[in-house]
């Protein structure tokens, strides 16, 4: 369940809590994974109005369910009249915006002729029972552009020169959880314009010991533990800083469970990079002037020899006697 | 020694006699390392005078035993056992067995190969 109030205003939020206190939850976990995916590339409310619901306040609760009912069905009728999904290596722009305005706006063209039980005035028509109308959203809806997505390939940006500026590297114990969250990072890189090479799988760290079953003798019945470490490594081409550090907070603050992520990150600088120190070089003396300043001997403090022997009589190290260092006798 | 040891008790976890020992031995190091390498490099600076040097010697062994390093021995945190602690979980081999095969330790089974 996507927490909806913190993403949406307050109509999304109003049509969810509807949408929850029907159980319709096929509904639910669609639009869900929707509002996932789209996190990045667009707005909740955009991807809302796709599929046309569209609820402004409490009391136009009841035409709007039916609205999204009549509209569910014709989206799948729209569906129908519409090209088939293009293959998904063709795709080259996001998937967020184009089709969505596309169906949403085919939408009211494609209903009269083919659906006979539809009736003209949304507010007057009869529901249906939940079970019909989930066969209807199953069999005639399609699924929006972003959560199809999800069931194939991940889309990449092609990288112009190939230069390596990120390296990150997953860790885990799970091969699922790895999977999984490798994917996430590369979509997330996808909508972040950054091309992508990986996840390359590195070679798998194992660790093994083996300790005696009992906590005391019996050497010969023993057992064997192991902790296998698995890797992936995804590798930022091209990006700028800026984008590839955003990347980075987005990985991080969607951060999985049982998954540990470490980057290595490369910086380009123009050739002029030298001439550039030099210029600020005088800055940053002026700013580590006091710290410099400490260091080093003064000449006219006292000489080495002369701290020394204050320090060897110290109290600190004479008094601090070791146990038995007492002669017997004393 | 008990002149080192904390008033009270700064210690999580299984506590035993021996556990608060090695905790306080491992304080006390940290606090007189400074000096201990102060020592040391006097000892074996050759440009400095003899007599100094050999007294930074005297000064050095007279120093107590816990301030060395060599005191400190890796314990057990679960149970408090000496030997035959693994480093990377900090606990015992017995300690180990029975966490991991309770699952508690992320990614440790059972091995067959």
């Amino acid at each position: 369940m996507v927490e909806v109030d913190e993403l949406s205003g307050n109509s999304i939020s109003v049509a969810v809590r509807f949408l929850h206190e029907k159980r319709n939850v096929t509904l639910l976990t669609l639009y869900g994974l929707a509002w996932e995916n789209q996190a990045v590339a667009g707005t909740v409310s955009e991807i809302l109005y796709s599929v046309g619901i569209g609820v402004d306040n409490h009391d136009q609760l009841a035409p709007a369910s039916r609205a999204l009912l009549s509209s569910s069905s014709r989206l799948g009728n729209a569906n129908d009249s519409q090209t088939t999904v293009p293959e998904q290596e063709g795709l080259e722009e996001p998937v967020a915006s184009p089709q969505k305005s596309e169906s949403a706006s085919s939408v009211p063209k494609g209903i009269k002729g083919e659906t006979s039980t539809q009736p003209p005035s949304e507010a007057e028509a009869p529901i249906k029972e939940w079970g019909s109308r989930l066969d209807d959203i199953n069999t005639n809806a399609r699924l929006p552009r972003s959560v199809q997505a999800l069931y194939l390939r991940p889309l990449r940006r092609k990288a112009q020169y190939g230069l390596p500026v990120c390296d990150l590297q997953l860790r885990s114990y799970s091969v699922r959880n790895l999977e999984f969250f490798a994917d996430f990072a590369i979509r997330a890189a996808y909508y972040l314009n950054l091309p992508v090479s990986g996840p390359v799988p590195l070679p798998k760290i194992v660790e093994r010991w083996t300790f005696p079953r009992g906590n005391f003798v019996h050497k010969k019945s023993q057992e064997n533990f192991e902790r296998i470490t698995l890797r992936r490594l995804i590798q930022i081409k091209d990006g700028s800083p800026q984008a590839v550090q955003a990347w980075l907070a987005f990985v991080r603050k969607h951060a999985f469970y049982g998954v540990g992520m470490k980057a290595n990150i490369w910086e380009h600088e123009s050739i002029e990079i030298a001439k550039n120190m030099d210029q600020a070089l005088p800055e940053i003396e002026k700013n580590l002037e006091s710290h410099l300043s400490q260091f080093g001997r003064r000449e006219d403090a006292t000489s080495t020899p002369d701290m020394l022997p204050t320090f060897l009589g110290n109290e600190r190290l004479s008094l601090r006697k070791g146990p038995l260092t007492n002669v017997r006798g004393e | 020694m008990s002149q080192f040891r904390a008033k009270k008790l700064d210690l999580g976890g299984f506590i035993n006699i021996r556990v608060i020992r090695d905790h306080t031995k491992r304080k006390v190091f940290e606090q007189y390392e400074p000096d201990r390498q102060a020592l040391r490099y006097i000892i074996r600076n050759t440009s400095l005078p003899q007599r100094m040097r050999a007294q930074a010697q005297l000064e050095l062994s007279q120093m107590h035993a816990y301030t060395r390093s060599t005191q400190i021995k890796n314990r057990c945190v679960a149970g408090g056992t000496a030997r035959s602690v693994i480093r990377d979980f900090r606990i015992g081999r017995y300690q180990f067995r029975q966490q991991a095969l309770a699952g508690e330790l992320p990614g440790v089974r059972k091995a067959s190969w």
